[in-house]
């Protein structure tokens, strides 16, 4: 297919993708920029990416003044413990929609899309009383646990899809030379549905990362805050930003993302590939 | 594979325990505590968000609990963004701190739904005696004081002094500013590629109606529920002079309407505008962030055909009216509140303070600061603004006069259409 693509076309398709690139890299580039200028320099009209004398001080102020590490940690506490417990539940809930047949399939497909329906400023306050009546409001505990209840729906949507694509004569196969459905779950399923858990881990993973709303009205004490909350505490009152360190700590805050994303990355290409050369 | 068991194995656990260590409550999460005879804890919620402020105020609640071993105080740190849906929130389920730091316009409808306890008998004479009734009136709430205003800001025009002076126009320094003036000034300015004022309008509301007060424009009449709107020469006097500037004089950076004080001060700095209206608080960050050699000053307060009158909306300290320990709440806050300690939390904000005292103390404090003395100045003319008051204020502000000012200063809609889409929208708001 390639030797019949003209040159030109093959130079298109790359300076669509650098362009592509730039416009999504370009605002990570200048707020990288931002995170080495001193206020002096941010709040002046000149526009250059690269610092005219390279500030290091909005790092520290960043790690200093607002508890920058401790909200890391509760961070990728909440987003691994999310992550993981979505994607175990997830899993023989998919498999049970895409393959179970009857009302009860029909039931909770359309449960999945009703609560995907409710804003979340809508139930806030019930699900805040609720979790006071569990001794769970003002833990990271509890904030996981709403933040599993929030993305099932989507994460149950995504992965019944992968389920529904994996032929069930595979299934049948393997029934008939005596697998019981947890094995063929195990043996069978569970590896072509890699790419698929991967995906879904990399989405709840992220969801748990970014969330600011819930884990400001759920999360009390400050030692509790997450990565969110901590870097909106540099918005201060009447407009008033801290750019710098907001810049430094947001770069700070992008760091086990990335490291999450490179890990998994490879997994979801690796998943795909798996198998697509035998015969 | 026994290895995948061992590595499975290990992440259960390590997830196990980030699971179980994830269900501690944090320290907010109180136990009733003076039931046993122990110290009694307040919590206190600050909101605080520059550095200086928030070892300030641990400063004087160090001083506090130093003096006081019977009743403790906890900082709460939080922040300003988000705070309305967090405390809300907290008062419905039951889980308020017994201090709670905010701003006057935004804890009317806290008062009103009766989440705040009635401080009037329990504030300090002295302080009460302090604070103009303007700015008591602005916390005053069905005839209750219901929070201690702390410090406020006004605005104010800041100058570049080089500029002003190359179009032949001398500095005013004393008494007030008035309209004519700086109107005047701005149109004398204004030269190819350099504007006479830049104002950031982007959020146009709470200073347009800010400043129509100087003009007797006060919107509404009533209090709560029962509220009037009247829409009249005086309300749009403020705005209908920042349009003519804009688009009758043209000395008025058209840019800066869009977007935010802060942005506007690049501008500013880098010689494109020759003065811009800011908030008072911007006098610390202009010296601070100023380049090396710009001459800058703070001019007199602005004087509307009324007076320099200004709305008073002050940061506040309340207490939750379900707290076990208002009297013990009031105490703290009557300390917290002395002139002393209210003008270093004013200077370390860069805020105006509401009582005498602290407006004395941070004089001595800002003494190497000479824009200080006209941003204090502009403190006698806050009043308390009608719209403090109105239940729905702020959502008509939200949904209402934020887009219809923004369409007049875009020159998208006419006066009458203005004075149209605010009357109609407060019928809509108000039901």
């Amino acid at each position: 297919m390639n030797a019949r693509r003209p040159w030109y076309g093959t130079g298109l398709m790359y300076v669509a993708l650098a362009a592509y690139l730039i416009f999504l890299g370009f605002p990570l580039l200048w707020l990288l920029s931002a995170s080495f200028k001193s206020t002096r320099e941010l709040n002046s009209l000149a526009v250059n990416l690269i610092p005219q004398n390279w500030d290091f001080s909005n790092y520290t102020a960043a790690l200093e003044r607002q508890n920058l590490i401790t909200a890391a940690g509760n961070s990728i506490m909440v987003a691994l413990v999310t992550m993981v417990i979505t994607v175990l539940l997830s899993m023989p809930m998919a498999y049970a929609l895409a393959r179970l047949k009857g009302r009860l399939r029909a039931a909770g497909t359309v449960w999945i899309l009703v609560s995907q329906v409710f804003p979340t400023i809508l139930i806030i306050i019930p699900l805040f009383l609720v979790l006071r009546s569990l001794q769970l409001n003002d833990t990271l505990f509890g904030l996981i646990l709403v933040y599993v209840t929030f993305t099932m729906p989507f994460t149950l949507w995504m992965l019944q899809g992968y389920v529904a694509a994996i032929p069930p004569e595979l299934e049948e196969a393997a029934e008939m030379d005596g697998a019981g459905r947890f094995t063929i779950l195990r043996t069978v399923i569970l590896p072509l549905l890699a790419p698929g858990l991967v995906a879904t881990a990399m989405f709840t993973f992220v969801s748990a990362w970014n969330e600011f709303f819930l884990a400001l009205v759920l999360l009390q004490s400050p030692e509790l805050y997450t990565l969110p909350i901590a870097l909106r505490s540099f918005l201060g009152a009447e407009g008033q930003t801290q750019l710098g360190p907001l810049a430094a700590g947001a770069i700070l805050a992008t760091i086990p993302s990335l490291i999450i994303f490179g890990i998994l990355q490879k997994k979801l290409t690796g998943g795909m590939l798996a198998g697509a050369v035998k015969g | 594979m026994r290895r995948i068991r061992g590595i499975s194995a290990i992440a259960f656990a390590g997830i196990a325990a980030l699971t179980l260590s994830a269900c501690q409550q944090g320290s907010a999460n109180r136990d009733d505590d003076a039931t046993d005879g122990g110290p009694v804890t307040l919590q206190f919620q600050s909101l605080s968000d520059q550095p200086t402020t928030q070892a300030a105020i641990k400063e004087i609640v160090d001083a506090w609990n130093a003096e006081n071993d019977d009743v403790q105080v906890e900082i709460i740190q939080a922040g300003w963004d988000g705070t309305y849906d967090k405390l809300i929130t907290q008062f419905t389920g039951g889980t308020a701190p017994d201090i709670i730091h905010f701003e006057a316009s935004s804890i009317a409808s806290f008062a009103a739904d009766g989440y705040l306890a009635d401080l009037t008998d329990l504030i300090d004479p002295a302080l009460k005696s302090d604070i103009s009734e303007g700015i008591w009136d602005s916390v005053t709430h069905d005839g209750q004081i219901i929070a201690y205003p702390s410090t406020l800001q006004s605005y104010m025009a800041f100058a570049n002094v080089d500029l002003l002076e190359e179009a032949g126009i001398e500095v005013p320094q004393d008494g007030t500013l008035t309209w004519d003036q700086l109107r005047d000034m701005a149109k004398k300015a204004t030269k190819d590629g350099q504007y006479g004022l830049g104002w950031g309008l982007g959020s146009p509301t709470s200073t347009i109606m800010s400043l129509a007060l100087g003009f007797d424009g006060g919107f509404f009449e009533g209090e709560g529920e029962d509220v009037t709107i009247d829409v009249g020469d005086p309300e749009l006097a403020v705005v209908d002079r920042i349009h003519e500037m804009a688009y009758t004089d043209k000395s008025v950076d058209p840019t800066s309407l869009t977007q935010s004080g802060s942005d506007v001060l690049a501008s500013f700095y880098g010689g494109k505008i020759a003065m811009t209206v800011q908030g008072s608080f911007q006098a610390t960050n202009i010296a601070n962030d100023a380049p090396d050699g710009f001459d800058w000053v703070a001019l007199p307060p602005i004087e509307g055909s009324a007076g320099a009158f200004q709305s008073a909306n002050p940061q506040t300290y309340s207490v939750n009216i379900d707290s076990e320990h208002v009297e013990e709440s009031a105490d703290f806050l009557n300390f917290f509140m002395n002139s002393e300690n209210l003008a270093k939390i004013a200077y370390a904000d860069a805020l105006i303070p509401s009582s005498g005292g602290a407006r004395a103390e941070v004089e001595t404090l800002a003494a190497d600061n000479p824009a200080w003395t006209q941003v204090l100045a502009s403190g006698d003319g806050l009043v308390g603004p009608p719209f403090l008051k109105v239940s729905k204020y702020t959502e008509w502000k939200d949904t209402v006069a934020t887009p219809a000012f923004q369409q007049f200063l875009a020159d998208q809609i006419s006066r009458d259409e203005l004075a149209k889409q605010l009357t109609d929208g407060w019928a809509d708001v108000a039901g």
